[in-house]
């Protein structure tokens, strides 16, 4: 089943690949690894070259050489291809199908909250040990109750270990301490330090982000292994990518060190796609309406919005930073039902659609009969709105203009609840108080299966302009291609302490300039920054940096400054490299 | 549903707000806060809800102050975000979407009188009264009770609602004789219209958790639980904390959480707390576990070990009895001969000098009420503050109780139009609670303003 939903639009010439001789431009490939499908294109420049959606086989090699077999056919010149980029399922599929490896948790969290609080998915051991929020040691490590733990852990099998400390991140000296101690003891053990995995304020967080990135490292190499092979196997040298789910990506062979800042890059690389696709500085929602869930997203102007705290994964809040996708469990697959003159659609599904072979009428039914999608048998599908309206005295054309409205109401609800839950995102500052201001969508853009039947009634009770962007069904993986490299550094300076971390490569030293300032502190950073873009070796793809948070607090003691905070983050250059397709519909025509 | 369980918060640092760079009530304040709630993951908790604060707007305030000449003039874009953080919570448990909450939030505002010429003791606004007048206002709210845990005397809730009889205000701080604001004594009781409505509780300096519960037990609890009031809120001052600076108390973060859970306030409202790095994070936190029902016992702060801090047995003893006394008055309240202690006649009047610490202001009042036998009666105040380079500014304010009777009204609006006549006033103001219209009068331009406020929907 090749996603038939969309033969109707393929039939339309415009919305296949340009049959046009490649030209000389660099090249980009996007692939992107689903759980069902992997996706793939190769776009030169603006304009997209060829397209391929293949089954993922449990050999993904396999799956990956059919994929770039059908995008880069003979004559491509493979060695003007500038980058490729993958976007995967992979781990978010182990982490929800508790696939991983077995990982023993050794926490250090002193006092605060109790510990029964405390959930974690695994055998976890508390160690006495405490630092505080300015990275001061409180209680100091007791290796003695490590060597219990480690015993512990031995007998039952254990060789993975992520050890994490509460305020890790201002001070990682008992995590290193608990390392040292352990590698002495069990040389041949992984240990995954907490302050390597984030940086970021949130203790239970950071113990489950450790976890997982402990637990999926090793398969996580296999994937990385089988992309290798393939694209060693067609020649293919250009540099590799992957892509996180906040939209940026890293080269592949560093990036087993953010194996899980890779859940969730899926929705990640639709909305990076939809950006491409659509024309710049639009504040659009991206509904993107599969069998099970429609996925949401928004765009505002031009860029699309961050989830202000990590991934929520199997019910773990986790620190991974994601682009902020809200899925609806509302699809093509979902279940119809009458209930006494009613007909409702539950968030849930049974099986395929009627019109399909499944067991209960759906909305993809509902677009069948409507002739807005092609898929299925068109009197299974009759049958199947029969059934529903058949008692109340309704044609079947009217049950199915229930249906769709029934769904397109649900979605439009939701588009608009995701509006006020932004609005609702904590401030701090005054001036971010101040500045909140109501920002409502001008497009609604569909991508996915059940787009083009339900986009036109979403768009119209939201008041927006509906569109369904030529390639939606490989947006995904346009969205990979498009993706531009990205590299944060957040430094914090205590001056009192005369200590410094960069949270993202986990390091922390003395602070040895006497005279710092807040331009220092700016100059500090992105010194680091171009340390780690050097490290990756993307000199020539990163040379603009911009500040995103500059942060200074005096430290005051009695009436007297003794010393200053500084907060400061600076980035490479966010989102797409370039937008794609808007002249191809006429060269295509 | 679910609802009911929870409990909301407004985290508003005000991370670029001070009164001035190295003044205690900085940016600085709730950093080290913000880093112990967000490290230890509380936010997470399914059972506490977070919301982002909105603004107060001018007209809640001018519900409950005079500022003098303007409101415009007396508070800032934060002390409205504040204020309006107080009141949002407030709205979320009248509608029952949260059990209580927790307005972790700067500036504070207890030391916020009635009239406002400036700054006093940190604060330009009552975040609690005007939350407790908008609560009556909005929601029809009768019966509110205010216990203050500051270590500073919370004496401007208790000059708003020194007349009000439906507002209880219970206050145990450090004895004001060692202490600003030098007041906050037992014998402050409240008006003839709302005697034993005030109880004042001052501590000698050094005083541990265990003197801090005695009062809690033995005088908070038992007048609330005769008071029945519908809505309690708990003006939540940390300086009593045994590292504060400012303070010479030795409570602890753990006797905090004890008292707060005893308590069970609807909503918790940040004041005072200046030893930002020793306290706050602790017993912020601590607070916030109580509020949500979550266990406390493990918040510890890391200079703290059982025993550490002992109770002066005399200094105790003296509590006690003080505690015994006003339980004792409290029992008695309504045998009490009003008039033989304040006097009959149509007026009450008292004089009071309040001193504005932050901005040098000295102010003289003079406080009218009147003695109506069916009603609270209305309030009109001479204002006199000297700003310290001559030309006092002159303030005549009159204000009309949610509940006056008709012939108070209608007083007030005279005594508003004969104030608006009367030379040497600069600024003439009417209060009208009854039905929420607000007056303001400059003499010198001959301009009136007046407030009608949002029109409420529904």
């Amino acid at each position: 089943m090749e996603n038939s939903i969309f033969q109707k639009h393929d039939r339309k010439k415009r919305m296949g690949p340009v049959e046009l001789p490649l030209g000389v431009g660099v090249l980009y490939v996007g692939v992107d690894v689903g759980g069902t499908f992997t996706d793939a294109v190769l776009l030169e420049k603006g304009f997209v070259r060829a397209m391929a959606k293949v089954p993922t086989k449990e050999d993904l090699l396999s799956s990956l050489l059919e994929a770039f077999d059908r995008i880069i056919r003979q004559g491509v010149p493979v060695e003007l291809i500038k980058r490729v980029v993958f976007s995967t399922t992979m781990i978010t599929n182990l982490i929800v199908e508790k696939k991983y490896d077995r990982v023993g948790l050794l926490i250090m969290p002193g006092p605060g909250l109790s510990y029964k609080t405390y959930n974690f998915p695994t055998d976890t051991y508390i160690i006495p040990g405490a630092i505080d929020y300015r990275g001061r040691e409180i209680i100091p490590v007791d290796l003695s109750e490590v060597d219990k733990a480690l015993a512990l852990f031995a007998a039952k099998n254990y060789r993975k270990i992520a050890v994490v400390g509460k305020f890790s991140s201002r001070n990682n000296a008992h995590e290193v301490k608990v390392e040292r101690h352990l590698r002495g003891k069990f040389p041949d053990w992984h240990c995954e330090l907490g302050h390597k995995v984030s940086g970021q304020l949130n203790f239970p967080r950071r113990v489950v982000s450790t976890f997982l990135a402990c637990a999926t490292r090793e398969k996580y190499r296999g994937f990385i292994r089988s992309v290798q092979e393939a694209l060693a196997q067609r020649n293919i040298y250009a540099p590799v990518f992957i892509l996180k789910a906040d939209g940026g990506t890293l080269p592949l062979s560093y990036s087993p060190e953010a194996a899980i800042e890779t859940i969730f890059s899926g929705p990640a690389a639709s909305t990076l796609g939809v950006q491409a696709l659509t024309p710049e500085g639009e504040t659009s929602v991206v509904v993107d309406i599969g069998g099970t869930t429609t996925d949401l997203a928004l765009i505002l102007g031009g860029q699309p919005l961050l989830s202000s705290k990590g991934a929520r994964i199997n019910d773990y809040l986790t620190h991974v930073r994601t682009l902020a996708v809200k899925s609806v469990p509302m699809g093509g697959d979902s279940v119809c039902e009458r209930v006494g003159k009613e007909i409702i659609v539950y968030s849930e599904r049974m099986g395929e659609p009627y019109c399909l072979g499944g067991p209960m009428p759906t909305p993809t039914d509902a677009l069948r009969v409507l002739g807005l999608t092609m898929l299925g048998d068109e009197e299974r599908a009759r049958e199947a709105m029969n059934m529903l309206g058949g008692p109340l005295g309704l044609t079947n054309e009217e049950v199915a203009r229930r249906i769709v409205s029934f769904v397109c109401d649900f979605i439009a609800r939701e588009v608009m609840l995701m509006f006020t839950q932004w609005e609702q995102e904590p401030a701090y500052r005054v001036w971010e108080v101040l500045q909140k201001k109501k920002v409502r969508p001008s497009t609604v853009v569909g991508v996915g299966g059940g787009a083009a039947g339900f986009i036109t009634q979403i768009a119209a009770r939201l008041g927006c302009s509906p569109i369904i962007p030529p390639y939606a069904p490989v947006a995904n993986a346009i969205g990979a291609a498009v993706a531009r490299p990205t590299l944060q550094v957040s430094l914090r300076v205590d001056t009192e302490q005369a200590i410094y971390t960069i949270l993202e490569e986990g390091y922390q030293d003395q602070l040895k300039e006497s005279h710092f300032d807040e331009n220092k502190a700016v100059e500090l950073a992105k010194m680091w920054l171009f340390k780690r873009i050097a490290k990756y070796g993307l000199e020539k793809d990163l040379k603009e940096v911009e500040v995103t948070r500059r942060e200074v607090f005096n430290l005051v003691r009695n009436w007297v400054t003794v010393g200053r905070l500084y907060d400061v983050v600076v980035q490479s250059q966010r989102g797409i490299t370039h937008h794609v397709g808007f002249e191809v519909s006429n060269d295509g025509a | 549903m679910m609802g009911l369980k929870k409990t909301g918060i407004v985290f508003f640092p005000a991370f670029d707000w001070a009164i001035s760079p190295t003044h205690p009530e900085r940016e600085e304040r709730l950093l080290y806060t913000r880093d112990q709630i967000f490290e230890e993951g509380v936010l997470d908790l399914p059972q506490i809800l977070e919301y982002p604060p909105r603004l107060a707007t001018m007209h809640d305030i001018s519900r409950v102050h005079f500022c003098v000449p303007r409101v415009q003039s007396r508070v800032t874009e934060a002390h409205l975000i504040a204020a309006g953080a107080t009141m949002l919570l407030g709205d979320r448990i009248i509608t029952g979407e949260i059990r209580n909450g927790f307005a972790l939030v700067r500036p504070p505002g207890h030391h916020a009188m009635r009239v406002v010429h400036g700054n006093r003791g940190f604060c330009n606004i009552n975040n609690e009264a005007i939350l407790v007048d908008y609560l009556r206002r909005r929601h029809g709210i009768k019966r509110v009770a205010i216990v203050d845990s500051d270590v500073h005397h919370g004496d401007g809730t208790q000059d708003i609602f020194y007349h009000d009889p439906d507002v209880l205000f219970i206050s145990f701080h450090q004895d004001g004789r060692t202490i600003y604001p030098g007041t906050g004594f037992p014998n402050e009781l409240g008006g003839p219209k709302a005697f034993a409505r005030t109880l004042n509780i001052p501590l000698p300096p050094g005083m541990t958790d265990e003197t801090f519960h005695y009062v809690v037990d033995n005088l908070v609890l038992p007048v609330l639980n005769d008071f029945q009031p519908d809505f309690v809120i708990n003006s939540a001052g940390q300086d009593n904390h045994y590292s504060d600076p400012l303070g010479s108390m030795r409570f602890t973060a753990q006797g905090y959480a004890d008292f707060t859970k005893k308590l069970n306030p609807h909503l918790a409202v940040l004041e005072g707390g200046y030893a930002i790095e020793s306290a706050l994070p602790y017993v912020n936190l601590a607070i916030l576990l109580a509020l949500a029902g979550e266990d406390y016992s493990n918040v510890r702060e890391p200079d703290y070990w059982p025993g550490r801090l002992q109770e002066n047995p005399e200094r105790s003893a003296k509590v006690r009895q003080m505690v015994d006394q006003l339980r004792e008055l409290w029992q008695k309240r309504n045998a009490v001969d009003v008039e033989k202690l304040f006097g009959g006649g149509r007026f009450y009047q008292r004089k009071k000098r309040i001193y504005y610490d932050t901005d040098y202001i000295d102010e003289e009042q003079v406080e009218k009420l009147r003695l109506c036998p069916s009603c609270p009666g209305y309030l009109i105040i001479d204002s006199r503050a000297d700003h310290g380079f001559g030309h006092p500014t002159r303030a005549y304010c009159v204000s009309v109780p949610f509940s006056a009777c008709a012939a108070c009204h209608q007083e007030a609006y005279d005594a508003y139009e004969e104030g608006k006549q009367m030379s040497g006033y600069h600024y003439v103001y009417l209060q009208d609670k009854a039905t929420d219209v607000y007056y303001s009068y400059d003499r010198e331009k001959r301009q009136e303003w007046i407030s009608e406020g949002p029109k409420m929907d529904g």
